[in-house]
């Protein structure tokens, strides 16, 4: 999972994305990410509000969320646990994708996910981004 | 000298995707995976446009993009901010994409589907090296999955 954003001179920024909760609603998210990328991405959020997350299957299927966003704060030990969560599920997918293992163990464990920063948005568009001619279709 | 370091080279060979960020004219970002940044030299990368996409789209209107790139052997990365220059449809840039891309659907199953129309240029306006973004790997307990 990644999050795009961008400043106001339009220059994007982006990050990778540890965990997300989707909640009853159906309309807001919150994605986790860690505090040592979460300062451009949050001066942006606070400044435009502007947001992307790009979600993936290792099958390639793939949607892309935009949306505005509405509020931050530290994870709590209910969102690591949803972190935990996520790192254990991508990491089985990549060795069932037959990723090698000396790749796939130390990218995913290796991520340094906490101190982490709770990142919420409403989303507003839904997009197709499998690869193929119809990635960038609107589906919602 | 160029911008892009000799230590860059290794994660520009498309072991692990890397990650583009963009922005439309209207101030939407965009952001999406790439299999592959390819080094052209130490001021300029290409990207590879194989549809019309929202990421080409937005290269259009507004030149100005975001790569994330990963070292395969010692995990580090770096944000590369790009502007993109210009297309090319010939030439030893454009041929070693596609052979490459070729070979990367061949391995993902997405042959047929991956097919390369141009090769995209930009100039490299900075590279920085992440810090605190990945645990040392004397830290990763690699059997036992834990950190």
């Amino acid at each position: 999972m990644y999050a795009g954003t961008r400043d106001e001179r339009l220059c994007p920024a982006q990050t990778f994305v540890i965990g997300a909760v989707v909640h009853p609603d159906q309309e807001t998210i919150t994605f986790f990410v860690p505090e040592s990328r979460s300062e451009r991405i949050l001066s942006d959020l606070k400044s435009n509000g502007r947001v992307a997350l790009a979600v993936s299957l290792l099958t390639h299927e793939a949607y892309q969320l935009k949306g505005s966003y509405i509020s931050s704060r530290p994870t709590d030990t209910k969102d690591r646990t949803v972190q935990e969560i996520y790192r254990s599920k991508l990491l089985s997918a990549m060795l069932q994708a037959s990723y090698p293992e000396q790749i796939a163990r130390p990218l995913v464990l290796g991520m340094a996910y906490q101190p982490a920063v709770a990142m919420t948005f409403r989303v507003e568009e839904i997009f197709l981004q499998t690869p193929g001619p119809e990635a960038g279709r609107k589906i919602s | 000298m160029g911008i892009l370091p000799d230590e860059i080279k290794p994660a520009m060979q498309g072991v692990i995707p890397s990650h583009v960020a963009t922005c439309s004219l209207d101030g939407t970002p965009n952001v999406t995976t790439v299999s592959q940044v390819y080094y052209v030299d130490p001021d300029h990368v290409a990207l590879s446009y194989q549809f019309f996409n929202k990421t080409i789209k937005n290269i259009r209107e507004n030149p100005r993009a975001l790569a994330w790139v990963i070292n395969p052997e010692t995990f580090e990365s770096w944000d590369l901010a790009l502007e993109y220059e210009h297309s090319e449809t010939s030439g030893p840039v454009f041929d070693v994409m596609d052979m490459q891309i070729e070979a990367i659907a061949s391995m993902t199953g997405m042959k047929g589907i991956f097919k390369l129309r141009a090769s995209d240029i930009y100039r490299v306006i900075s590279a920085t090296k992440n810090v605190g973004e990945r645990l040392p790997l004397s830290e990763i307990d690699i059997a036992s999955g834990t950190t």
